[in-house]
């Protein structure tokens, strides 16, 4: 970009990003679907480590935020918006990709039992919300591991679909564990 | 580094694959087929044909709890994703049992219907059990 010229990415770029979008919507909405149609079992099949379901459930969540918050100051260090001038260390790029990994895995446990156990619910606003948010997240999830496979997008594509994720991991994370402990108990593990 | 980043990320998506075939591969028996009893036996026939028909089945309303409310509620009652109902909550929250009930077959906010998948003597049981054990 020189003076006030703007640097438009070309037509078939934005088509490129919309169609990843698409990608992941239909992931989201295919685990929506999946949620609705589902009879909820209402069973805790599972505890790993914890005393209890809701425990790993309240816990992990937490995790996958706090690796999410990882995410956010790495990228914001490897695109040069933090720290010092210089160029970021080497391994910081496989730290960005190791704290995203650990997130995501560490939801999978959470997820299926709200998509197996619980189904998809909308009889208040925390659950409705927490149901839309659960969705979406894996949706910007899929959405974001394309678009950083995916060749010739626009510098602003990595950002929108990494900030798209996190947000969603924030609304999850307020609508299950923060409400979690503050109107419930805050659990041991 | 790298590699191991690459190895972790392999193995997520292995987990990832099993998770998604979780979802539909562990479907358990629906309601219906769970609470049907099996036909009785001709031996079982005549060994019953002196019993009285209006003798009242026993239901334990801790493994009812257990079986349909512990996911929410939390295995002792603590709370969970549903309110509290140990150490008398329940009781605060409905100190008419019929309330209560009324709740459980119809559901409420977030709470599911189990007046479908629970027979009135299980609500029964799990009503008391909720209200005398926790």
């Amino acid at each position: 970009m020189t003076g006030a010229t703007i640097d438009r990415p070309p037509p078939e770029v934005g088509k490129r990003f919309a169609l990843l979008a698409l990608v992941g919507a239909a992931v989201a909405l295919s685990l929506g679907v999946y949620a609705s149609v589902h009879d909820p079992t209402l069973e805790t099949p599972y505890t790993l480590w914890f005393t209890g379901t809701i425990n790993l459930k309240v816990w992990f969540g937490t995790l996958a935020l706090l690796l999410g918050g990882v995410q956010l100051l790495t990228a914001l260090r490897l695109y040069g918006k933090i720290g010092s001038a210089e160029r970021p260390p080497p391994w910081l790029g496989d730290l960005h990709r190791l704290s995203g990994t650990l997130a995501f895995a560490v939801t999978l446990p959470v997820a299926y039992h709200c998509l197996w156990a619980l189904g998809y619910q909308s009889d208040d606003t925390r659950s409705l919300a927490h149901s839309l948010f659960g969705c979406f997240f894996y949706g910007a999830f899929v959405t974001k591991v394309l678009v950083v496979r995916a060749k010739g997008l626009p510098g602003w594509a990595l950002p929108v679909a990494g900030g798209a994720v996190l947000t969603a991991l924030v609304g999850v994370w307020l609508t299950s564990s923060l409400w979690y402990f503050t109107t419930v108990d805050f659990p041991g593990f | 580094m790298k590699r191991f980043v690459d190895v972790v990320q392999y193995l997520v998506l292995a987990g990832t694959v099993v998770f998604v075939l979780a979802l539909f591969l562990n479907e358990p028996a629906t309601p219906d087929e769970a609470a049907t009893p099996p036909a009785p036996s001709a031996a079982d026939q005549d060994d019953d044909a002196g019993d009285d028909e209006d003798t009242p089945v026993s239901v334990d309303g801790a493994a009812v709890y257990s079986d349909n409310c512990a996911s929410c509620h939390g295995s002792d009652g603590s709370g969970g994703f549903g309110p509290a109902l140990a150490a008398g909550a329940v009781v605060d929250a409905f100190p008419d049992p019929a309330d209560q009930i009324a709740v459980i077959t119809d559901g409420r906010n977030g709470m599911p219907d189990f007046g479908g998948s629970l027979s009135p003597e299980e609500i029964q049981a799990v009503t008391d059990y909720t209200r005398a054990e926790l």
